[in-house]
């Protein structure tokens, strides 16, 4: 699997170390109130076929923390932005 | 409360002048190794003592610390960070000079012990590298003086071309000697010299 490095260009997978589902949000509230939400924040994942973005760190190259989308059936890459692009954008790539 | 006694003024603090030793000092044994027919295809020499600052841009600074670093040759190392090297300057040298032409605008810090810096020479340098590396290191991907973050034999690898067939390889100190050995036996095969 081939990752397009937004710094580095084309590299291969070995370089990255992922993180899982960049797509969860991160509760906003410390308010006993929200725990369900911080339940599913830190314990739920879903596993989905198809399209996924997921956090990967690019440990083997500029060391930037980065969004990688991708076909989990196919491995089909779909594309690679900055974690801090995809924030900006509001989770989505 | 009795006001405690001026402190002493402290001398300026003596000059050290250790001389600084390679981490590679006991392993890069000059001469000719690996196959013995013909030009060695590779050359190695050990870039030592340097100077290496690493320089990072502040949030929102990268054009002004990429402006102000022009006249110092730097190295791409990351999104808005740089190394810069230079040989023969003292002690500290460069760090202070870099760290007050870009005082609030980048953090820098010295590396110059932290890292070593091996240059690779010869026709056969690409095809060395080529076994550890999968950046395109062709002329046409991989200009003069283009740097590339990556890794060969697990061990990671700031990669700079400073000639057609020239590339220096700065690894951290710690890595060098296991570096070296990985990197002189993917040699042995078109014969190297050390100088
Ligand atoms: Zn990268």
């Amino acid at each position: 699997m081939l990752i397009p490095c937004p710094h580095c260009g084309t590299r291969p997978v070995e370089e990255f170390t992922f993180l899982g589902d960049a797509s969860v949000k991160r509760p906003t509230s410390n308010d006993p109130a929200s725990m369900d939400q911080w339940f599913d924040y830190v314990y739920l994942r879903d596993n989905p076929k198809g399209r996924f973005d997921e956090y990967a760190h690019h440990a083997g190259g500029c060391r930037a923390w980065l969004v990688v989308s991708r076909n989990t059936a196919t491995h089909e890459v779909y594309g690679c932005v900055t974690a801090r692009d995809y924030a900006k954008a509001g989770g989505k790539s | 409360m009795p006001k405690s006694p001026a402190r002493p003024k402290a001398a300026a603090a003596p000059e050290i002048m250790l001389p600084r030793v390679s981490p590679l000092a006991d392993v890069a044994i000059q001469g000719r190794f690996g196959a013995d027919r013909g030009a060695p295809g590779v050359e190695f020499r050990v870039r030592h003592p340097m100077s290496i600052v690493t320089v990072i841009a502040r949030q929102g600074q990268g054009s002004a610390v990429a402006a102000a670093l022009v006249p110092h040759a730097p190295q791409w190392a990351g999104p808005d960070q740089y190394f810069v090297i230079a040989e023969g300057r003292g002690e500290g040298a460069l760090y202070r000079e870099l760290k007050s032409a870009l005082d609030g605008i980048a953090s820098v810090s010295d590396q110059s012990h932290g890292r070593v810096i091996i240059r690779i020479s010869g026709v056969k340098a690409r095809a060395v590298l080529a076994k550890g590396t999968p950046v395109d290191l062709h002329p046409d991907e991989c200009a003069m003086g283009k740097s590339a973050l990556t890794q060969m034999a697990h061990v990671g690898v700031h990669l700079t071309r400073v000639g057609e067939n020239a590339f220096d390889l700065s690894v951290f100190r710690g890595f060098a000697e296991s570096f070296w050995e990985w990197i002189t036996e993917q040699a042995e095969e078109f014969g190297y010299m050390v100088r």
